[in-house]
């Protein structure tokens, strides 16, 4: 494997992909990851002025009195607002997630902060979280921003206290008469230690501990010290008066926590194809010792990880298959592509599978394989020419794709049209300069492609960019090697 | 594979697009007819009602003083047009196709259908319905998916599924095998004649299980089944008249697709719409409007063809709404609710089983008195004689001498 394809796989991975000019550097694996750590450590939290507008506007909390209530629900409560007033409503919270939606994607093409960014993204779906409230959306994925390349402790801890987290998950109705467990199932069976290392007594007795986790109208975390049980609780063989943050002590006191997250991490960074010798227990096992004994260190692991020799293996070179916002962020950041109007890089999310602020449930995003059915495979081969030859391109989302504003019309949900969009090629051009052109293709797709090409491919590359005018050239070239296969890959 | 081989595959006649055509979709090819033929021919179309279909006003227990109660201007009286069936229950007056099949003894009406702990958001509910997965479960396949996953090695004909949209549902996403999404075979073919991608389409899938194979293996099915999905679909155009709506057209095409001897065994349509926090009334009706007329001419169609004996179709939405009307005559997410089975098969007709019971609520919310799954049991097992167990994760009741 050369240095630039070593190069290409950690700006894949670490980030969301290479720029010309990243390879143009060629400096080795080693040096790229300091220089990515060292930009991934200044914090920037998303900022989004209109959500504050749509806040305002629309739902300036309610205090409640009644603590059997959702704190946060009386201010969207449906039934109590005009149909005019229900509709701007919809309309505010769909805005403010749109431009949450984008401003993120934004920034993961353009910031230098890739790999806080790549973490950030990792953590979305591993805490994942929807509600309908944009700016508790924002909040949770700021926390998860800060804490991102921290102590994996802290971030658990700062997201079991988030008000998006405790709402999703029911901790608002977890009371010590009438305990909800599913916050305390979903720590332990997706957050941590996962399945078949823990009882169904320990649900329930974790459950008691974080009675009381609440928030206020503010959107700020609140312990309700009446709620919360104060009896003793046995769990994971510990017997004491356990809270909430106790209950997290003792989870990460297990090794198989280090292991679980360790795992999840190694899927999502390294391979998750299904063979069975994915994810290698080899690799898997220092890596989570080390975590463990770093007391969850998260750069100290993700440095090991992107370290190892394993890592520049072929077999996790080229073999993963892009989400959807890997793939549009990594179009936008390889050819620094912009949207004049940025709408349908919702849509495309939307007909891919995968919309940022919205994951299908707690589980967060299935991944791999699942990514790819007939529509999304077609879909993802139209979308080079959409983008950077304003080709137009028809499809209706479904309504359950739009339950942020469920009342979306069938033409509202219609999008049909070319997207006015301009790449920035010269860089590309530059890098290629002094390529002779016969070999421009094929150096081209060492670039674009991180599977190798197909020779076939390479053939048809090479016939459509010789039909093309000489201006166009170089963008039929881009256009049809993204368009391929090999580049839903990486 | 080696390069002698796919210039062979290449340059030789198998190399022709029918040769990448999935098995289950051969009409043509008689072997695989007659292994579909064995596993009983019968076929499944599921409509999903999105945005929580009121059930309550759509099968109306007008007989019920707590209903009228609940819903002192949304309740709809006897008088202004409901349509009679047993049981005091009526269907909504937008609904007269359908009581026209009701009356033919074609439709099945469940009451409370349900599961425990549900679930008040649209995403999250039709999540689990279409997952058929418990509520405090994550299940990344569907139901129909994992059906279509779980062919008999005795058949050897793995089943497919179509949804009539431009996108796929969980519903229909297996963990090996998927459904194809298709607006209309026109359109689905068009996209495929993409100069590009017909290129890249006819490529062979490598052997291996690896993921760009996958990719190339996807790819080729679904140009392939596009165009045999495009030729096939030519041999019947529809003469009935179908309600000039989305989901008119749709089941149109899903009537077209059957009637020229496409061999799926899951056909999937979707009528969107039902989130009526305001003014239900009219926002529901004419949905009703648009379900019973499509329904209507659906089911005529597949009789004219001789085909609705083999065809059941399944009627259902994420949840029911709120029992009580809310102060913009509207309703808002509640729970239990109505599904609706039709098709020559059915060997029960009519209300098959008791009313809602408005007098035991669950916070305002009806109770479940059978879980959605239990029908999904029945389906699977007694209609497509399929492994419920194994598709379902455990054992649901089945229905006894349903279908």
């Amino acid at each position: 494997m050369t240095n630039q394809q070593q190069l290409q796989h950690l700006y894949w991975r670490a980030g969301f992909g290479p720029r010309p000019e990243d390879v143009a550097a060629n400096l080795s694996p080693r040096k790229a990851l300091r220089q990515l750590l060292r930009d991934a450590q200044p914090y920037q939290p998303l900022a989004s002025p209109g959500i504050q507008a749509a806040e305002m506007q629309a739902m300036t909390p309610t205090p409640t009195p009644d603590l059997r209530q959702d704190p946060q629900a009386p201010a969207l409560k449906k039934n109590e607002l005009t149909p005019e007033q229900r509709r701007q409503q919809n309309r505010q919270i769909r805005d403010a997630f749109y431009e949450m939606n984008t401003g993120w994607l934004a920034r993961m093409a353009s910031s230098p902060a890739q790999l806080r960014e790549k973490m950030t993204f990792f953590w979305h779906g591993h805490f994942a979280c929807r509600v309908r409230r944009p700016d508790a959306a924002l909040q949770l994925n700021n926390t998860i921003r800060r804490l991102a390349l921290g102590k994996f402790s802290d971030l658990l801890l700062a997201v079991s206290k988030e008000p998006a987290m405790l709402q999703f998950l029911n901790n608002q109705q977890n009371r010590k008469q009438r305990p909800n467990e599913n916050f305390a199932r979903e720590v332990m069976e997706l957050f941590t230690i996962g399945r078949g290392h823990y009882t169904e007594q320990d649900v329930k007795e974790a459950a008691r501990a974080f009675t009381g986790w609440s928030y206020d109208a503010q959107g700020q975390f609140v312990f309700r010290e009446k709620q919360h049980d104060v009896g003793p609780k046995t769990f994971l063989g510990r017997t004491g008066n356990f809270g909430g943050e106790d209950i997290l002590t003792i989870i990460l006191e297990q090794p198989q926590t280090a292991e679980f997250i360790t795992t999840k991490l190694y899927r999502f960074f390294v391979n998750d194809t299904p063979n069975p010798a994915h994810p290698n227990p080899a690799h898997i096992q220092p890596l989570a010792k080390a975590f463990f004994q770093s007391n969850y260190d998260l750069t100290d692991l993700m440095e090991r990880l992107f370290t190892a020799d394993w890592f520049y293996d072929a077999a996790n070179v080229g073999t993963r298959i892009k989400s959807p916002i890997e793939l549009l962020a990594g179009i936008k950041r390889t050819l620094g592509v912009e949207l004049e109007d940025k709408k349908p890089l919702i849509v495309f999310q939307k007909a891919l599978g995968q919309t940022l602020f919205e994951p299908p449930n707690v589980a967060g995003w299935a991944g791999g394989r699942s990514w790819i059915d007939s529509s999304t495979l077609l879909f993802r081969l139209q979308l080079p020419q959409v983008l950077l030859k304003n080709a137009e391109i028809s499809i209706a989302l479904k309504e359950d794709e739009n339950d942020i504003d469920p009342q979306q019309t069938k033409a509202d949900r219609t999008f049909r049209q070319p997207v006015k969009a301009k790449a920035k090629l010269a860089p590309l051009g530059l890098l290629l300069a002094k390529t002779p052109e016969a070999q421009q293709p094929a150096a081209l797709s060492q670039f674009l492609l991180q599977a190798p090409i197909r020779p076939e491919n390479l053939q048809l590359v090479q016939q459509v960019a010789q039909k093309a005018p000489a201006e166009g050239h170089l963008r039929t070239m881009v256009t049809s090697l993204l368009s391929l296969p090999e580049y839903q890959l990486m | 594979m080696p390069t002698s081989r796919r210039n062979f595959l290449k340059t030789s006649v198998l190399a022709s697009s029918l040769l990448f055509v999935p098995k289950f979709l051969h009409a043509l090819d008689q072997q695989g007819v007659q292994q579909l033929r064995n596993s009983n021919g019968k076929r499944l179309v599921v409509v999903q009602l999105g945005g929580g279909n009121d059930g309550l006003n759509m099968v109306v227990p007008f007989r019920n003083d707590l209903y009228y109660k609940a819903r002192p201007t949304l309740g709809i009286k006897e008088q202004s047009g409901l349509l009679t069936l047993d049981q005091d229950l009526a269907f909504n007056p937008h609904m007269t196709p359908l009581k026209s099949l009701y009356d033919q003894g074609l439709v099945g009406v469940l009451n409370s259908v349900g599961y425990p702990n549900p679930d008040r958001s649209h995403f999250r509910s039709m999540d689990i319905w279409q997952s058929g997965s418990a509520s405090d479960q994550y299940v990344t396949s569907g139901w129909l998916g994992r059906y279509l996953d779980s062919s008999c090695s005795a058949c050897q004909v793995p089943y497919n599924g179509l949804e009539v949209d431009d996108t796929l549902s969980l519903a229909m996403k297996g963990e090996l095998r998927k459904g194809l999404a298709l607006k209309s075979p026109e359109k689905f073919h068009q996209v495929t004649q993409n100069w590009f991608i017909q290129q890249v389409s006819g490529q062979q899938a490598g052997g291996s299980s690896s993921e760009l194979d996958y990719l190339y293996k996807t790819l080729a099915e679904t140009a392939s089944s596009a165009d045999y999905l495009y030729q096939t679909s030519k041999v019947y155009k529809s003469a009935i008249a179908y309600p000039n709506t989305e989901f008119g057209k749709n089941l149109k095409t899903t009537a077209e697709l059957i009637n020229s001897g496409i061999e799926s065994r899951v056909f999937y349509v979707s009528l969107t719409g039902f989130d009526t926090h305001v003014r239900q009334q009219e926002q529901q009706g004419k949905l009703l409007g648009d379900l019973s007329g499509g329904l209507g001419a659906f089911v005529e169609d597949l009789q004219k063809s001789g085909q609705l004996n083999d065809t059941l179709i399944l009627v259902f939405s994420e949840f029911g709404r709120r029992v009580t009307q809310n102060a913009s005559n509207g309703t808002d997410h509640g729970t239990a609710n109505n599904v609706l089975l039709l098709g020559g098969g059915l060997r029960r007709q009519g209300i098959l089983n008791a009313a809602p019971d408005l007098l035991n609520l669950d916070q305002g919310d009806l109770k479940y008195q059978l879980d959605f799954r239990s029908v999904y049991a029945t389906v699977l097992r007694d209609w497509l004689g399929a492994d419920d167990q194994a598709i379902l994760g455990s054992e649901f009741a089945r229905l006894p001498g349903l279908v």
